[in-house]
C-alpha cells in the first residue's frame, strides 16, 4: 500500500490510528496514512463511510477519541487554530447564505488567519484578492451577490478565498457533488493548477482517477485500501465496497483506470450488507 | 498586453466600488445631521432653525444676546438634544444588536427581543413596581438592566452548554425565556393595582422622556465599544455567515465568538431597553433594509446600519411628538408602524423588480 507512495518527498500530513465514535457509532476505526508533498489525494467511499469525518478531522474540526493527525510532524490539536489557518484551507460542500454577500467578500475571508483585528486589508492584499478571482475566472462577477452564483461559480470562489489563504495544503469535501461535468472537469483542473497538496473526497470515480495521484478508500469508517488509481481502482473493489460490477479498461488519453458500469446489476440491500460483513481483500 | 489591462479593470471595479460604499456613507452621515438638526427644531414649542442654530453657536460663542434666547436654549439643551441624542444612540445601538444576532446565528429573523432579554427587563420593572406601588424611580432602569442580565446569563448559560447546536439552542431558548419571563409578568400584573399596570404598559411601549444628560454617557459608552468591537472583528462576523464549519476552518473559534458577540448584543439592548422601554422592530428590520442596499461585511456597510437605525429613530421620536396636538405617543407604536409600513413597500417592490 506505502509502496505506492513517493520515498523523495516529505510527509506533509499523517494520521496514525484514528478512531472517532459520535453518539455510540463508531465512524472512523483505526485510519493510518500519510499523504506527501505535492500529492493530488482522493478519498473514496459510499454513502455513510466516513469521509466527511475523516477529512473534519484532517480540518481540525473534529477531535479524534484515539490517535492523531500529524501536519509537518506536529500534532495539529498542538497548533494554534489561526497558524493551521494559514497552512491549510478548505473548500466545503455548498452553504448557503441570505446575507448579500458579494464574491469579493467571501474571497477575502482568505485573509483572516493572517490579519489581525484592527488591521486593514492593504494594497497588497486587495491585489491579491483580484488575483485569486482572476484565477478563478470570477472577475466579471466580483460584485454580485454570492447566493446568485451557480454551484460551480460557488465553488469557485471558494476555492479562490482558499488560494488568499496561502496554504500549502487543499481540503476539498465532495467538491464537484451537484456539479454538472463541465464544472466538474473545470473544478478539478483549477485545483490541480494550484501546485499545492489537495486532499479531496469524491464520488464520481472516473474523475478521481484522471485527477488523483492516489487514492484512499473508506467503508465503514475503515481505510480498506489505498494506492495509485491503478492499484485501487480494480472489479473486486467496486463490487466489494460500492456493490456494482464493473468493467476495468485504461483511459486512451490519460492511460489510467476508466470505469465502465453494469447498470443491469445491482446488489440488494441484505445481500450488499451480508456481503460487506464478509472479511475479505479488496484489492 | 491582455493581462495588463484586466489589472487596470481590477483596480477600478475596487476603487469604484469604495467610493460608492464611502459616498452612500458620506450622504448617510449628512441625512443623520440634518435629523438631529430636525429633532431640535421640531416640537410643542415653535422655534425656528435660526433659532436653534442662533442656541448651537451660543453654546460654543458666548454673545450679548444670550439672555433673549436662554429660554429656547434650555428647551433645546436640556430637553430636546438629550433626547435627541438617546434617540439617535437608541436607534444605532438596538440596528446594531440586531445585525450582529442576524449574522452569529445566520437567521436574518433573529432579533434583540427574540431572546428574552426585552421580556427579562420587563420582568425588572414590573417586580419593582409592585413593590413601589406603581411609581417610576430612578431604580427603574436599574431593574430593568437586571432583569434583562438575568434573561441574558440564563441564555449564555443554555447555548453554552450545547456547544454542538448553539445557533438552535439559543434561538429555542430565547423564545422559551420570553413566555417563561412573560407569563411572570402576567401573574404579578394580575395581583397588581390597575395604576401599576398603566404604568407598566406604558413602559413597554417605549419613550425617550426619561432622557438626561448623566444618563447618556453609560449607553454611549457601551454602543462605542460595541461597534467598535464588531468593525474589528467584522472578517470573522463575515465568515460565521458561511456556516460553523466553514469559519472554524480560518482559525475562528466559532462557539465562543458567538458567545462573545451574544454578550455583546445583549448587553446593548439591556441598556437600552432599561432606558427607553421595549422598542421593537428596529433591531428586526433595519439590517434587513440595509442589507437590501448595501453589502453589510464592510466597516461601510456596518456604520451605515448603525446611521440608519439612528436616522430612522430620530424621526419616529419627531413623529411620536409632533403627530397629536399637546399629546406624545409611545415610541414603540410609531416604530412597529411606519417602519412596518416602509419594509412591506420595500419588499413589495423588490418582489417586482426583474431579477
Amino acid at each position: 500500500m506505502s509502496s505506492s507512495l513517493k520515498v523523495s518527498t516529505p510527509a506533509l500530513l499523517t494520521t496514525e490510528h484514528l478512531h472517532w465514535c459520535t453518539d455510540g457509532n463508531l465512524i472512523l476505526n483505526d485510519i493510518s496514512f500519510t499523504v506527501e508533498a505535492g500529492d493530488f489525494v482522493g478519498i473514496l467511499g459510499p454513502n455513510g463511510a466516513g469521509k466527511s469525518s475523516l477529512l473534519r478531522c484532517l480540518y481540525r474540526f473534529v477531535k479524534p477519541d484515539q490517535g492523531k493527525v500529524t501536519f509537518k510532524h506536529q500534532n495539529i490539536w498542538q497548533i494554534n487554530a489561526n497558524d493551521y489557518a494559514k497552512n491549510v484551507a478548505v473548500v466545503l460542500q455548498e452553504t448557503p447564505s441570505h446575507f448579500n454577500l458579494t464574491v469579493y467578500d467571501v474571497v477575502a475571508l482568505g485573509l483572516i488567519p493572517h490579519k489581525g483585528i484592527f488591521e486593514r486589508a492593504n494594497k497588497m492584499d486587495d491585489e491579491k484578492i483580484a488575483q485569486a478571482i482572476e484565477q478563478v475566472g470570477l472577475p466579471h462577477k466580483v460584485r454580485q451577490n454570492f447566493e446568485h452564483l451557480s454551484g460551480g461559480e460557488k465553488q469557485r470562489a471558494l476555492i479562490a478565498r482558499a488560494i488568499v489563504q496561502s496554504p500549502s495544503l487543499l481540503i476539498m469535501d465532495e467538491p464537484t457533488s451537484h456539479l454538472d461535468v463541465r464544472y466538474q472537469i473545470q473544478i478539478m483542473a483549477l485545483a490541480k493548477s494550484l501546485g499545492i497538496t489537495v486532499i479531496a473526497s469524491f464520488h464520481d470515480l472516473n474523475l478521481a482517477s484522471t485527477t488523483c495521484d492516489s487514492l484512499l478508500v473508506l467503508n465503514q469508517g475503515q481505510l480498506v485500501c489505498q494506492g495509485t488509481p491503478s492499484e485501487v481502482l480494480t472489479e473486486k473493489m467496486l463490487l466489494n465496497v460500492f456493490g456494482v460490477r464493473a468493467q476495468i479498461s485504461e483511459h486512451h488519453q490519460y492511460k489510467v483506470p476508466h470505469i465502465s458500469y453494469d447498470y443491469a446489476y445491482i446488489q440488494s440491500e441484505q445481500q450488499f450488507e451480508h456481503e460487506n460483513k464478509k472479511d475479505k481483500p479488496y484489492v | 498586453m491582455f493581462k495588463k489591462s484586466t489589472e487596470k479593470k481590477h483596480g477600478a471595479w475596487l476603487e469604484k466600488n469604495n467610493i460608492s460604499q464611502l459616498a452612500v456613507t458620506v450622504l448617510a452621515v449628512i441625512a443623520c445631521l440634518f435629523s438631529f438638526v430636525c429633532a431640535l427644531s421640531f416640537g410643542a414649542a415653535d422655534i425656528s432653525f435660526t433659532d436653534v442654530w442662533q442656541s448651537v453657536l451660543n453654546r460654543f460663542l458666548p454673545s450679548e444676546v444670550e439672555n433673549e434666547v436662554g429660554f429656547v436654549q434650555r428647551i433645546i439643551w436640556e430637553l430636546r438634544m438629550p433626547r435627541a441624542i438617546l434617540a439617535l444612540l437608541a436607534g444605532c445601538g438596538l440596528a446594531i444588536s440586531g445585525l450582529i444576532l442576524q449574522m452569529v446565528t445566520r437567521n436574518p429573523l433573529a432579533d434583540p427581543y427574540l431572546f428574552g432579554i426585552s421580556s427579562g427587563a420587563s420582568l425588572g420593572v414590573v417586580i419593582l413596581i409592585t413593590l413601589t406601588g406603581g411609581i417610576f424611580t430612578v431604580m427603574t432602569p436599574i431593574a430593568a438592566f437586571m432583569g434583562s442580565l438575568v434573561a441574558m446569563l440564563m441564555l449564555v448559560v443554555i447555548a453554552g452548554r450545547r456547544q454542538s447546536q448553539q445557533v438552535e439552542s439559543m434561538l429555542l431558548a430565547g423564545v422559551a425565556l420570553t413566555f417563561l419571563f412573560s407569563s411572570f409578568t402576567s401573574l404579578l400584573l394580575y395581583h397588581t393595582d390597575p395604576q401599576a399596570v398603566t404604568a407598566v404598559l406604558f413602559w413597554t411601549m417605549g419613550s425617550f422622556s426619561r432622557a438626561q444628560w448623566e444618563n447618556l454617557l453609560f449607553p454611549s459608552l457601551v454602543i462605542m465599544t460595541c461597534i467598535t468591537f464588531m468593525l474589528a472583528y467584522r472578517r470573522q462576523l463575515n465568515a460565521m455567515l458561511l456556516g460553523d464549519e466553514s469559519a472554524a476552518t480560518l482559525g475562528i473559534n466559532v462557539n465562543r465568538f458567538r458567545l462573545i458577540m451574544l454578550l455583546l448584543s445583549s448587553l446593548i439592548t439591556a441598556t437600552l431597553v432599561s432606558m427607553c422601554g421595549g422598542i421593537g422592530f428596529v433591531g428586526l428590520m433595519i439590517p434587513h433594509i440595509v442589507r437590501f442596499f448595501i453589502s453589510q461585511g464592510t466597516i461601510f456597510g456596518i456604520l451605515l446600519t448603525a446611521l440608519v437605525g439612528g436616522i430612522f429613530m430620530i424621526w419616529v421620536d419627531i413623529l411620536s411628538r409632533t403627530i397629536l396636538v399637546n399629546q406624545e405617543l409611545p415610541v414603540g407604536v410609531v416604530t412597529a408602524a411606519t417602519g412596518s409600513l416602509f419594509f412591506i413597500t420595500l419588499l413589495y417592490f423588490r418582489k417586482n423588480r426583474p431579477n
